[in-house]
């Protein structure tokens, strides 16, 4: 295992103790979503990755994680690019389970659910997944969880709401488009992460968290 | 007597390559935490197998120079060695050394086993039967969770990590504050079972003196951002002097600084450097101290040595202890 | 092996160390060739600074008390050695130095202290040969 995979599994069991909320959050989701099967899966892929792929940061704040992660021999880089990792495999698993549900969905709701549409919804999810990490994980990186939180959350879901109601887009109409958000999304996450190997380093310089509480 | 050379685990020395028989040394270090606070030339080393005390008050820098040590936190001037690497040294040095808090900085929700699960991977050196073994000789429960142990559990729990993945440097960063005296005692236990191998050592900082009162090989001490003593505990000891004597009987005399004066209606107390002892008068009770008169008296607030704490608010304090999560 | 170590005896610890096991080699608790705990393990058991036992141990060696071998650990070395007899002819040069200091206080002659020192050979004597009396009325 490389040492990003060894930081993404170790993403993972962050957060593991924590799944059955997640599990819980996906079903309200597709419940939510169920009626709209072509939506359901770019609107799940964001909303869920959105919430998960900064939750390592929300346990690592209130853990004290950070120390963790200085002393553990790990690159530092490769813990960064470990974030990146977490999120794409979230993405990996939150897409497939998505897509599968929605083509179930729709074939019980004998609503139209092309191969087409399927490769449509997943470059948009890609595409929305892809600029809400890249704006979400700088920031947390470079600023920890608790000074970010909501603010976190809540500026990529603005940006990418506004962008979808500015550009009018809706799955038919993207179609055209579908290896430029590959690219567009992947291209996001690379210009991303080097943004925060340099807000890492701005971070490392500060005095760090909060002093202790007694 | 082969029985005893086999224990001591000889195929840790051989990898990386030790180029010095020094745990580590800091030379001319500085580094700006803030306007106000500053490390400054703090220079002191340990020689490989033996415990270094960093003695200090609350503020005297003792866990900035520890991050600098450790590389966590980036120094101006001067240059650190560890375990015979330059700092920042490979990242595979990070093997060979254990920190040990007085929390344990894992996800509080993670089972003991879990806790083996997740760092193991990180470790070319885990030994699980060893982990297993010191949770049991702890008392610690391996279903248990990392939130329901105390604060002195916390503590054994990080050094069973440590010594699980085979540290050769245990850096201990006040590990004993609101301990009680019980744990500090088993605590000194365990660290001389550390250093029952040679190639083992020990950095711990506390501002509790008596922590290594009797296990301190070697002691620093800090004040302000430097290091105002450094050498083996008897040469420590030896460097100062007690003087006790009348309300009147310690003023300043020429040539002999008053360290930390505790001044009453009935007596006097104060610290000097023992090359100084001899220019007091005669009406003075000239002492060896102990270690907590030391650092009570360097330590102490005293406005005519500490110009710049009296001086504007809102200054950034010095590095506390450790980074730590709210359920401390 | 037995130390017992005081906090409050005012005598550096290392001191305590040399001083007890030179008495239990003297007293043939510790015999010749019994091998020592290391520096190490002697730390760790009575909890103190290895600095410490090391000073110990090289003092006792330099003394000709025991013997460190290195790699191998610290053994108790023949007591009728040169050095140790070197030792206890140090120490009773330091007990009648001591004497002579005070006597000098005193206004003591050269023959006040002979007589002193016959009158306390003879005491040990009769001490001995009082013993040996009791022991044979108890027979």
């Amino acid at each position: 295992m490389t040492a990003v995979a060894r930081m993404a599994m170790l993403n993972l069991r962050t957060v593991a103790p924590y799944r059955y909320q997640g599990f819980l959050v996906f079903a309200l989701g597709v419940l939510l979503f169920a009626g709209k099967p072509t939506v359901l899966v770019p609107a799940l892929v964001f909303f869920f990755t959105s919430q998960f792929a900064s939750y390592p940061f929300n346990v690592a704040d209130k853990a004290g994680l950070d120390t963790l992660y200085a002393v553990l021999p790990l690159p530092r880089r490769s813990m960064l690019y470990g974030h990146y990792a977490w999120a794409i495999a979230l993405f990996v698993a939150t897409a497939s389970v998505s897509t599968v549900l929605a083509v179930l969905l729709a074939r019980a709701q004998t609503v139209p659910f092309s191969g087409r549409t399927v490769m449509t919804v997943l470059a948009l999810s890609w595409a929305l997944f892809a600029v809400n990490v890249a704006i979400q994980l700088p920031l947390l990186i470079r600023f920890g969880y608790t000074r970010v939180s909501v603010l976190g959350t809540a500026l990529p879901l603005a940006v990418v709401l506004g962008t979808v109601y500015k550009l009018h887009l809706t799955v038919p109409s993207t179609q055209v488009w579908l290896p430029v958000l590959w690219i567009a999304g992947a291209v996001a996450l690379m210009a991303s992460a080097a943004i925060a190997t340099t807000a890492d380093r701005r971070r490392m310089r500060s005095s760090g968290p909060a002093p202790k509480i007694h | 007597m082969t029985g005893l050379q086999l224990s001591s685990a000889p195929e840790i020395r051989k990898d990386p390559p030790v180029s010095t028989d020094l745990a580590f040394a800091l030379r001319g270090v500085g580094s700006a935490v803030s306007d106000n606070f500053a490390l400054r030339d703090v220079s002191f080393e340990l020689p490989t197998g033996y415990v270094m005390g960093l003695i200090g008050a609350n503020g005297a820098g003792k866990t900035t120079t520890i991050r600098c040590l450790l590389g966590i936190r980036p120094i101006d001037t001067g240059e650190i060695e560890l375990l015979g690497h330059l700092v920042p040294g490979p990242v595979a040095l990070r093997q060979e050394i254990g920190v040990v808090l007085d929390h344990a900085f894992l996800v509080s929700d993670w089972r003991l086993t879990e806790v083996e699960r997740t760092l193991r991977p990180f470790y070319d050196r885990w030994d699980g039967a060893r982990y297993r073994q010191l949770l049991d000789e702890f008392g610690l429960d391996l279903r248990a969770k990392v939130k329901d142990l105390s604060r002195g559990m916390s503590v054994k729990l990080m050094i069973a990590v440590a010594l699980s993945h085979r540290a050769r440097l245990l850096v201990f960063d006040e590990p004993t504050s609101g301990l009680d005296p019980v744990t500090r005692d088993e605590l000194a236990g365990i660290i001389g079972d550390f250093l029952l191998d040679e190639g083992h050592s020990v950095l711990f900082s506390t501002h509790i003196t008596s922590d290594l009162d009797r296990i301190g090989d070697y002691l620093t001490l800090m004040h302000n951002g430097r290091v105002v003593q450094t050498g083996t505990k008897d040469e420590v000891l030896d460097a100062y002097r007690v003087v006790r004597g009348g309300p009147d009987d310690l003023r300043e005399c020429v040539g002999v600084q008053l360290i930390g004066i505790r001044r009453t209606s009935t007596a006097a107390q104060a610290l000097v450097r023992t090359s100084e002892a001899d220019l007091l008068g005669g009406n003075v009770l000239v002492e060896i101290p102990t270690l907590e008169d030391i650092a009570i008296h360097v330590g102490a607030r005293d406005p005519q040595r500490n110009p710049d704490r009296d001086a504007g608010a809102g200054r950034r304090q010095p590095d506390s202890p450790m980074p730590t999560g709210r359920n401390a | 092996m037995r130390v017992v170590l005081s906090n409050s005896a005012g005598v550096p610890l290392y001191q305590q160390i040399k001083e007890q096991v030179q008495t239990a080699i003297q007293s043939g608790d510790l015999a010749e060739g019994a091998a020592l705990p290391s520096v190490r393990a002697l730390a760790r058991d009575l909890r103190i600074s290895v600095i410490t036992t090391t000073r110990a141990y090289a003092e006792l060696a330099a003394e000709g008390f025991i013997a460190t071998i290195p790699g191998k650990g610290a053994y108790v070395q023949r007591l009728d050695s040169a050095l140790v007899r070197e030792q206890l002819l140090r120490q009773v040069e330091d007990g009648l130095q001591t004497a002579l200091d005070v006597a000098r206080r005193a206004g003591l002659q050269r023959d006040d202290l002979i007589q002193i020192l016959d009158g306390l050979i003879q005491a040990e004597q009769e001490d001995i040969s009082d013993d040996r009396v009791a022991a044979q009325q108890r027979a």
